[in-house]
């Protein structure tokens, strides 16, 4: 019997062996094992966060993500090669009729031989359709074969997201592009520009993390080990799709015709800064078709004519210069100015001319004169006026990569005189488009600067995270008087000057300046011809709405070349279509929707409405000026007072009148009213801003 | 003769005349064992229903009650055959035990040529009409301890001889291990062992066990010899390509002595090549043992079983340690120690040689098997494809310790039988009382 109890006791001696060896396996490397086990058995996953949408200001959708499918195949799928493929064989037939059948782009022939193929070689990733759009994809799941799951028919499936730009060209740009890249290094990278870039870690949200356990049938999420995705915020730009369109195809025409090299169009609201439009065209080298290959209005170059105003405004500030002084420019133009000979692009028509005169007809040799008058006893002053003017920072804009502008030493020296003179008609010194925009739309809004912005607010799914509000640069970049002579001889420009002859026959008043410079940056020489037109400006000058600038840049040697000529008259369409969409309908639209009292128009004599505000004690915001009609519209919950434009033999708008003033408007400037209905002026026969014959009738609809 | 047809009539009739009485009656032997039995299959039950969750995504769409099912048949069937074979007179499988061994030879030739092949192994053959792979080596183990216990039974006065007591012995051991060995070096080194224990029970001359020892230790030297030399020469490319070259070469011994070496290899070395399937095992069950913890992380709580290719069958030790932790684990243990002591019992309570060396055998047979498969579970041992005996999943393996575990109850019944008198002379013939009484004296 030992024998038997010796084993019995060898057995159970090899029974606590186990138990002590679970027990070390359990207690001494216990924490080994256990994070090897969760580091096989989990894995995280990043969840996706859908990227932002960038919206215009009115809410159309100007870049947007949509989610994309990549679907593969792997013929070695367990389920597809159950028992000698028998599922593979089964269904493949029906599965390639129905491809070829939805995409076309096979036939069923192509596609069996493809698989079968596929299916020989074992391959465990074939590429089946890739790109392919939510609705393919969900056709595709209906699809023999794929519809039995993943398991069976070893279909996978990628999802990853496209982003769209609905308007195609549109501000493409400045709205940005956000594009998926592999790098040096093989991973994949984002390159994005403009917007996309500038809002990038707004727009991306923040990716969630999911905790995955892997058993056979595919992965299960761990239950409370899982971040949400934050999904990216919108962005809500200052944007207006129509009017960027208006600025892009105005631009767009003139480049074509013309064959210029480039050409950037920004139209800025005055009031606040909002970028509305932002257009930026660049000529594809290969062919005559244009892009938005790049932000223009960023891009800083020497300006020619159109900083004029800044030594006007300096001069004119500084003191040394009154309105009305004479400089003279002689008729060679062609002048010794200082140290430095100057020539003009033309004879001026008059040898001797006012300042304002200088800078209506452009004249180099006065500016340059204006400007030596100034600051030629210290060229560093200048600095100072240039940098109250912001010419000397980068532009505020909201976008990330704006180029610094350049400013050529203005010391107490020769070289600094030489400057300072070239500095005053626009060379030797290096601004974007959009600096230049900031700075007339300073002088449009009676010399509060105002920041250029193009993101109105972020939302996070349609709540307003945070909201843009316009942002004051500068309090007054110079005196009120010499804000109000810079306004006059900016409308002189269109008047009498320069830009005479383009904006001739506008119904509304357009302010402005042009602007031609010798292009030298580089590869281009100033010997080379090519040249940058411009044409900075406001409109309606009596009640600046929007502040515009045009730049174009020619090919070497192009025939046409004149700011006057080029950009001029994008800026004439761009102002004329934005003013009759928007200035003047802005008005009746607010009327028609008048129901509550926090909005509403009245249009009649200035003086009556005046009387009543003051009578009633009601405060307002006098924007009259010395105009004898006006209107009254509430903003911001304030009622403005604003006087109306009423010109000869131009149609002014009488909407919201009430019958006595219109009729009294209409037949002091010659026309016969005609009146339906009873109430206020709702509709006009003559629309606004046509002109008119003395003795045409006119009919009021009043409502 | 007479006897055994006597037998018969009189469990027909007691059939007939009271199932009322309940099991009682029916199942006789020891009740503690059959307690074992169905505390096992109850836990058998519970880990295999949690482990065959990633076997039932692969062959039936996560549908885990196949295997439940599956499970539940297999133990009612097996509850079937230890019932019958425990109503056999064990003294018909001192016959049955020679025409078994006899037919095994052949079988497990058979097998070892023309057999289904299984994780590398030719382990088993397809049963005609139910269409069931069986490993023979489980019938010709089962086979071999029956012969054993007959010829240890037969022998006794003669067993310190070398020609007349051992030699007869251990040749039929010799020739079913040898057999068994090429596809399945593990089992059969198992069975060797068990049989040495055996012999070494029934009293063979341990001087002649040491002889064999030494003998099997040759080949076993070699292999870690061999071990050794590939662990230090060969960088894993060049082996894993050179062994490739040769499994398609050749096949068949060259493939499992590879696979021996590399096992062994593994073993000795630890897991230098992770991607190693049976290092890859080993570890998995380890990080089920760490996660148990103490209590475990409770019934179909594992994780470990969706990694561990074999949770269900020779790794559930793992999985039952990871559910109910080390008191789970120190239960299984306990039960077999148990299983084993009762059925010591029965073999120092039965008065004839050959049912105390058939119960014995058998039982440390199990109890061998069990340990081996833990210890295998635990990386005590090599891995080996031993199941954990009716814990494991189903299969031919589960029914043929049913049968084992009903031949002993058999030997328990009737040693019941024995000691009440009235039943005693009526169950075994005179003469065969005669000659195992003496035996047994001896030993």
């Amino acid at each position: 019997m030992w024998r038997v109890y010796l084993c019995f006791i060898g057995i159970v001696l090899l029974c606590l062996l186990v138990l002590g060896r679970a027990t070390v396996i359990q207690r001494v490397q216990g924490e080994h094992w256990r994070s090897m086990g969760d580091s096989m058995h989990q894995k995280i996953v990043e969840i996706n966060a859908d990227r932002g949408t960038i919206f215009s200001e009115d809410g159309q959708m100007l870049s947007t993500s949509l989610p994309q499918f990549d679907i593969y195949m792997d013929f070695m799928a367990e389920g597809l090669r159950l028992k000698d493929g028998k599922v593979y064989r089964e269904y493949i037939d029906s599965f390639a009729v129905a491809m070829a059948d939805y995409f076309k782009d096979k036939t069923a022939r192509q596609y069996r031989k493809e698989f079968d193929e596929a299916y020989k070689k074992g391959s465990r990733y074939y590429a089946l359709k890739k790109k392919i759009s939510f609705e393919d994809f969900k056709a595709l799941r209906e699809f023999p074969l794929v519809r039995m799951g993943k398991n069976k028919s070893g279909i996978i499936v990628e999802e990853s997201s496209k982003r769209i730009a609905p308007f195609g060209l549109l501000a493409n740009r400045t709205i940005g592009l956000s594009r998926a890249y592999v790098n040096s290094e093989g991973k994949i990278k984002k390159m994005n520009v403009g917007l996309e870039m500038s809002y990038d870690s707004l727009l991306n949200g923040q990716n969630g993390q999911r905790v995955v356990r892997y058993i056979s049938g595919g992965a299960v999420p761990v239950e409370g080990f899982q971040v949400e995705p934050e999904d990216g915020k919108d962005v809500y730009t200052t944007l207006d799709v129509n009017m960027q369109d208006i600025a892009e195809t105005a631009l767009l025409r003139m480049l074509q015709s013309t064959h210029a090299e480039y050409g950037t169009a920004i139209l800025m609201e005055t009031k606040t800064g909002k970028i509305k439009a932002i257009a930026n065209l660049g000529r594809n080298p290969n062919d005559t078709t244009y892009w938005e290959n790049d932000n223009y209005a960023l891009r800083v170059t020497e300006p020619g004519s159109t900083i004029k105003i800044a030594t006007y405004l300096a001069a004119l500030d500084k003191g040394t210069s009154k309105p009305g002084d004479l400089f003279e420019v002689g008729s060679a133009a062609r002048m010794q100015v200082g140290p430095r000979i100057i020539s003009d692009a033309h004879a001026m028509p008059r040898p001797v001319m006012t300042i304002e005169e200088c800078v209506a007809h452009s004249s180099n040799i006065g500016m340059g004169k204006v400007g030596m008058k100034a600051f030629g006893k210290d060229p560093e002053e200048f600095k100072q006026y240039l940098a109250k003017y912001h010419l000397d920072k980068k532009s505020t804009i909201d976008l990330s990569g704006v180029p610094p502008p350049g400013i050529a030493p203005l010391k107490k020296d020769h070289g600094g005189l030489m400057n300072l003179i070239t500095m005053s008609f626009g060379y030797a010194i290096r601004v974007s488009p959009m600096q230049l925009l900031t700075l007339y739309n300073a002088i449009a809004n009676n010399g509060e600067m105002v920041s250029p912005y193009l993101v109105n607010s972020i939302r996070n799914k349609g709540v307003i995270v945070k909201q843009m509000e316009p942002r004051v640069l500068e309090e007054a970049i110079a005196k009120p008087a010499t804000i109000k002579a810079a306004q006059k001889s900016l409308e002189l420009v269109v008047t009498e000057g320069s830009g005479k002859k383009v904006f001739e026959g506008v119904p509304f008043q357009i302010a402005g300046k042009t602007g031609t410079a010798h292009v030298a940056d580089g590869n281009t020489k100033y010997g080379h011809g090519v040249y940058q037109a411009s044409f900075a400006g406001y409109f309606p000058a009596e009640n600046p709405q929007y502040s515009c600038i045009v730049t174009i840049r020619t090919r070497a040697g192009a025939g046409m070349y004149y700011g006057g000529q080029l950009a001029a008259p994008v800026f004439r369409e761009i102002a004329t279509k934005v003013y009759s969409m928007y200035v003047e309908r802005k008005t009746p639209k607010s009327y028609e929707g008048a129901r509550d009292s926090t909005s509403y128009f009245y249009a009649g004599s200035a003086k009556a409405i005046k009387n009543v505000l003051a009578l009633l004690d009601i405060p307002f915001v006098d924007s009259l000026a010395s105009s004898r009609w006006a209107t009254m519209y509430a903003k911001k919950y304030k009622p403005v007072v604003t006087g109306s434009v009423v010109r000869n033999s131009v149609m002014p708008s009488v909407k919201g009148m009430g019958l006595r003033d219109a009729i009294r408007l209409l037949e002091q400037m010659g026309l016969r009213v005609k009146v339906q209905g009873s109430g206020k002026v709702q509709g006009q026969s003559i629309a606004p801003g046509t002109s008119f014959a003395k003795g045409q009738a006119v009919t009021l609809n009043l409502a | 003769m007479a006897a055994t047809a006597e037998i018969g009539s009189e469990e027909k009739a007691a059939k007939v005349s009271s199932w009322k009485g309940g099991l009682d009656q029916h199942a006789r032997g020891d009740k503690v064992i059959w307690a074992l039995v169905v505390l096992l299959t109850l836990v058998s039950l519970l880990a295999v229903y949690s482990a065959t969750g990633s076997l039932a995504y692969k062959k039936y769409k996560g549908n885990t009650e196949v295997y439940l099912f599956k499970q539940v048949v297999f133990i009612l069937l097996g509850f079937a055959i230890v019932y019958f074979a425990h109503r056999v007179n064990y003294t018909i499988y001192s016959k049955v035990a020679r025409i078994l061994f006899i037919l095994s030879i052949p079988l497990l030739a058979y097998t070892l040529f023309f057999g289904v092949k299984m994780n590398e192994g030719s382990r088993w053959i397809r049963v005609p009409f139910i269409n069931m792979t069986m490993q023979t080596s489980d019938l010709a183990k089962l086979a071999l301890f029956m012969y054993l216990a007959r010829l240890l039974s037969r022998k006794q006065q003669v067993i310190k001889s070398f020609k007349k007591g051992f030699l007869p012995v251990i040749i039929p051991i010799g020739i079913t291990c040898l057999l068994i060995a090429p596809a399945n070096l593990s089992t059969a080194l198992l069975l060797g062992a068990s049989c040495m224990m055996l012999l070494f029970i029934g009293r063979v001359s341990v001087k002649h066990l040491l002889l064999v020892a030494g003998l099997a230790l040759v080949p076993i030297m070699m292999l870690v010899m061999a071990a050794v030399v590939r662990h230090n020469s060969g960088k894993d490319v060049d082996t894993t390509e050179t062994t490739q070259a040769v499994k398609k070469a050749t096949g068949g011994l060259t493939t499992r002595v590879d696979t021996w070496i590399g096992r062994v290899e593994n073993f000795m070395y630890g897991g230098k090549e992770a991607d190693n399937d049976e290092m890859y095992q080993v570890n998995q069950a380890k990080i089920a043992i760490a996660k148990g913890g103490f209590v475990g992380v409770g019934p179909g709580n594992s994780t470990t079983r969706d990694y561990l290719p074999q949770a269900y069958n020779d790794f559930i030790f793992a999985i039952i340690i990871e559910e109910y932790g080390l008191i789970g684990g120190a239960f299984i243990l306990f039960i077999y120690i148990v299983f084993l002591y009762r059925c010591i019992r029965v073999f120092k309570r039965c008065p004839f040689a050959f049912g105390a060396f058939l119960a014995l055998g058998l039982s440390f047979t199990l109890a061998i098997q069990a340990v081996a498969n833990m210890a295998v579970t635990v990386n005590l041992f090599p891995v080996t494809g031993v199941t954990l005996p009716l814990v494991s999943m189903g299969g031919s393996s589960f029914l043929f310790t049913c049968l084992a575990i009903g031949i002993i109850l058999s030997v328990s019944r009737n040693v019941e039988n024995l000691e009440r008198p009235q039943l005693a002379a009526e169950e075994v013939s005179e003469e065969v009382v005669e000659v195992e009484i003496a035996e047994k004296t001896n030993a």
